[in-house]
């Protein structure tokens, strides 16, 4: 009788501790790869998605990494599934070419451990991911893909009536606003962390933002100006992606500091001003902004594979990058394709050339 | 001795129509910036590239980006080098609208732009002065279950005018040219709900055609169409403005016609004035509505060129019939040097129109810009028309100095006069200064407006209540020229109250029943004076 008692009273313990237990931070960001995958290995749209196309994005859904209500989104679009697949690729492959010649070369290994983290790192993930995002959708908008889009947004008319009038908004805004729902970001807690992971992922969708193009075309009489209509152009993502290597270089540590006025806490950067001590500058809303201080990724750790063994250009940053270790000096002879006469589209014929190419490594 | 309404109008009177315009003229702003959407929507389409394997199935030739039976799509073209996909079997399919909408006749017109993201690579460089050749085709269907019918298909070349910011090495490589967009299409009516349009670049290298065109990425499309809120709107005003216009004209020619004199070459260029003004506001749009008018377009700038064409002869007319010299004019050919260059003028721009819209009837991708003879033939036009205008505003300037210059002569001379003709001139004088307040105040609006609508963003925001700048333009900018024409109309009709009337002995020598034309040939009522020589000689000076 006495063990049982004991028994449930560890049990109404158990249960009160998980009860206490914090709710699992926001996702603020999204990535849809746990790191385990590789991305080659991630399939790449194939002719399959032609058919049935009622179940298959269905399936589709059930196959990327979502939380329940991001799932229910996605079952509700069908052009969902297939523009966030389009999206972490954007994403992987901008991040892999721009920190192609950094110590950390953003690989999947070590991701998930990283994405835990609050270094520089993890910031320009967020912002990657979401500046990815958010193209996809505004991309996918134009390309007809997904079904609701920027009439969506128009809060007065009904749908048809407000594109037949002409109130629609433009696909940027449109993504922008589904992907604040999609990533969740209404809750903010008192976590350092998830505050700092949604001032990334707004630093990402902010980026796309300001790479818009404003053109316009004069159709007047006989083409004059008296009639001029604008609009806006996404830039290419390499543009956005060089951006946000910027604002990586530049990134601001934070720390939090409670506001006794507001009652809530915010964000703290370093003073820039100095005049005012005790009222810490709050980060701009471009800048990247971490809380820890990013580990060499020299070694082999939770976070990297390390450097040993990548291939450095010698006149440029072996020393930094094989953090002193030194570097394997190999000649081989390599056979490349040269000459080559390529023609729009899909036609190439080479010629095979043998050079010699002496290739930098790190050492062990 | 009669003049126009405006003299023998008191003041209070004349503030009374002024205000009445001014109040038409404020709501004329206001329906545009507050009732009406913006004038025109952009609508960006990317467009999915499809791969064409009709000679296996023989299915039908055009091909959907999305929806039902849609067709097997690349994703890039890395993916069609794998897969040994030739050029010319890769279309690139853009439907209009996006999916779940529908375009509608109250859309006008829709014009697009093409846009090519063309990246770069070290061995498939963009070439000087590359030009491509797109093999294009339009389609329409009303139901989204009927076969696609052919509206168009044209083989079109277009110049690439690209430039490269970063260095052309192996580092920038992936990085995409900055490339001017090249004008697409433009059809004068949406008659239809959905449209398709199939692009393919047909490579061929013994011809060079499509050689050198760099490692195309995608093709993007912008679509441009008017409103369909700014369409009823529009309808609306010009359905209001038409009666009112043809009424006051009709009053007007009845005055005309009441007297017992001819009428002078003035009144009959303001009558023409309010008819060129009702062919642009008879609401033939409507029509649009109902039937695939594709001249729609071109016969808007026509009607638009004969009102200006209109305008500008009006003013230059008026100022000679108040030159108060000798000259005996009151007639057009009195005038050639002066309307000689608005006709020439108007007549380069119509040609010019009927070489890129006119042709665009037969072929909504034809543009004169894309080939250098045309680029240089429109040029030229535009350049004629141009010089035209200048010598227009030059002369018409020079006589607006004369008149002023007479003007001030005739003013020192004034008290000196017999009242019929002191009469006579200060309300010449005073005809001219209103209507030349009235002309500059209108063209200054027009200026201004039209420059606040090219800086700002489209639309100003004050608190709950959005504006729309270039609606408010349009329709603010058109109830102006209109209420211009009308108040013309009105305020310069012959009058039918008399000089005499006012003063109790009409011993001026003047029988008071006769009618004293608009024009100032004063020499036909009486010989000159003495006075008057002297005047003249002044003004010679």
């Amino acid at each position: 009788m006495r063990s049982a008692a004991a028994l449930s009273r560890i049990l109404l313990l158990i249960l009160l501790l998980l009860l206490l237990l914090p709710p699992p931070p926001p996702a603020a960001a999204y990535f849809g790869l746990t790191g385990k995958e590789a991305l080659t290995h991630f399939p790449s749209l194939g002719p399959s998605t032609s058919s049935a196309q009622g179940k298959v994005h269905v399936k589709q859904c059930d196959l990327l990494k979502l939380s329940r209500k991001q799932k229910r989104l996605c079952r509700r679009e069908p052009g969902l599934a297939e523009t966030l697949r389009d999206a972490i690729r954007l994403g992987i492959m901008e991040c892999q070419y721009q920190f192609r010649s950094e110590r950390w070369n953003c690989s999947l290994e070590g991701r998930t451990s990283l994405l835990k983290r609050g270094f520089k790192e993890t910031a320009f993930l967020y912002a990657v991911s979401s500046a990815a995002l958010t193209h996809s959708l505004a991309r996918a908008c134009s390309a007809g893909r997904m079904e609701r889009c920027t009439c969506d947004d128009s809060p007065d008319l009904e749908n048809r009536k407000a594109w037949q009038w002409g109130v629609c908004g433009d696909n940027l805004k449109y993504s922008t606003k589904f992907l604040k729902k999609f990533l969740g970001q209404k809750r903010i807690g008192k976590d350092l962390r998830a505050k700092v992971d949604i001032h990334n992922t707004n630093v990402g969708i902010k980026a796309v933002k300001n790479g818009l193009k404003t053109t316009c075309k004069c159709h007047g009489v006989s083409g004059s100006c008296a009639v001029r209509t604008c609009w806006k152009q996404l830039s290419p993502f390499h543009e956005i992606g060089r951006l946000l290597k910027l604002r990586y270089d530049d990134a601001v540590k934070v720390f939090s500091t409670t506001n006794d006025a507001v009652g809530h806490s915010e964000l703290a950067g370093p003073q820039r001003h100095s005049h005012s001590p005790k009222h810490p500058a709050s980060p701009r809303s471009t800048d990247l902004v971490y809380v820890e201080d990013s580990p060499s990724f020299c070694r082999p750790s939770k976070y990297s594979l390390g450097t040993a063994g990548r291939t450095c250009s010698r006149e440029g940053n072996c020393d930094s990058m094989c953090c002193g270790r030194g570097y394997n000096t190999q000649s081989r002879l390599v056979t490349f394709s040269c000459h080559c006469q390529v023609q729009w589209c899909c036609y190439v014929e080479c010629q095979q050339c043998m050079q010699e190419e002496v290739v930098y490594s790190c050492k062990q | 001795m009669a003049g126009a309404i405006i003299e023998n109008m008191s003041t209070k009177k004349l503030c009374i129509v002024g205000g009445i315009l001014l109040v038409f003229q404020v709501i004329a702003f206001l329906v545009g910036g507050l009732i009406a959407p913006s004038p025109t929507t952009a609508v960006p389409y990317t467009s999915v590239k499809c791969i064409d394997i009709r000679k296996n199935h023989h299915k039908t030739k055009w091909l959907m980006p999305w929806g039902p039976n849609h067709c097997e799509k690349l994703k890039d073209f890395d993916e069609a080098v794998s897969r040994q996909i030739e050029a010319n079997d890769i279309v690139f399919a853009v439907h209009i609208p996006l999916p779940s909408k529908e375009m509608s006749p109250w859309f006008q017109f829709m014009l697009f732009i093409m846009q090519l993201d063309i990246a770069f690579k070290m061995d498939n460089d963009l070439k000087e002065n590359a030009e491509i050749t797109l093999d294009v085709s339009l389609a329409y269907r009303d139901d989204m279950f009927d076969d696609w019918e052919e509206i168009a298909h044209a083989i079109e070349i277009r110049k690439l005018k690209c430039t490269f910011g970063s260095p052309k090495t192996l580092e920038s490589e992936g990085r995409h040219y900055d490339c001017d967009f090249l004008p697409f299409m433009e059809i004068g009516s949406v008659a239809h709900k959905y449209y398709l349009i199939n692009i393919r670049l047909p490579v061929n290298e013994r011809k060079g055609i499509n050689v050198g065109i760099g490692e195309i990425k995608d093709i993007r499309l912008v679509g441009i169409h008017q409103n369909g809120g700014f369409t009823k709107v529009w309808f609306a005003m010009k359905t209001f403005l038409t009666p009112s216009i043809l009424i006051i004209m009709v009053w007007y020619w009845r005055r005309i016609t009441l007297m017992t004199r001819a009428p002078v070459l003035l009144e009959k260029v303001i009558f023409a004035l309010g008819i060129s003004m009702t062919f642009i506001n008879i609401p033939v749009e409507w029509f649009s509505i109902g039937f695939d008018w594709t001249w729609m377009l071109l016969f808007g700038d026509i009607r638009q060129g004969i009102f200006y064409a209109m305008l500008l002869s009006f003013w230059i007319i008026f100022c000679g019939e108040h030159m108060m010299d000798q000259n005996e004019r009151n007639r057009l050919s009195g005038y050639w040097k002066q309307v000689g260059p608005i006709a020439v003028g108007s007549f380069c721009l119509f040609i010019f129109d009927m070489c890129e819209r006119g042709v665009q009837l037969k072929n909504p991708f034809y543009s004169i810009w894309t080939t250098e003879v045309g680029t240089e033939l429109a040029m030229a036009f535009i350049i004629v028309a141009g010089i035209c205008l200048c010598l227009y505003f030059l002369f018409l300037c020079f006589m607006v100095f004369q008149v002023f210059r007479n003007i001030s002569g005739k003013q020192s001379s004034l008290p000196a006069m017999s009242k019929a003709r002191r009469l006579h001139y200060e309300g010449l004088i005073f005809r001219f200064k209103f209507l030349m307040l009235i002309t500059l105040a209108c063209a200054a609006m027009t200026v201004i407006f039209f420059i606040v609508s090219q800086v700002t963003e489209g639309h100003w925001k004050w608190g709950d209540i959005t504006i729309q700048v270039n609606s408010a333009f349009f329709t603010g900018i058109y109830g102006m020229w209109n209420l211009y024409v009308f108040a013309l109309m009105f305020l310069y009709a012959p009058s039918h109250k008399n000089y005499g009337e006012d003063q109790s002995n009409g011993d001026l020598g003047v029988n008071s029943g006769e009618e004293l034309q608009l024009t100032t040939t004063i020499t036909h009522v009486d010989g000159p004076t003495e006075v008057y020589k002297l005047a003249r000689k002044e003004a010679q000076e």
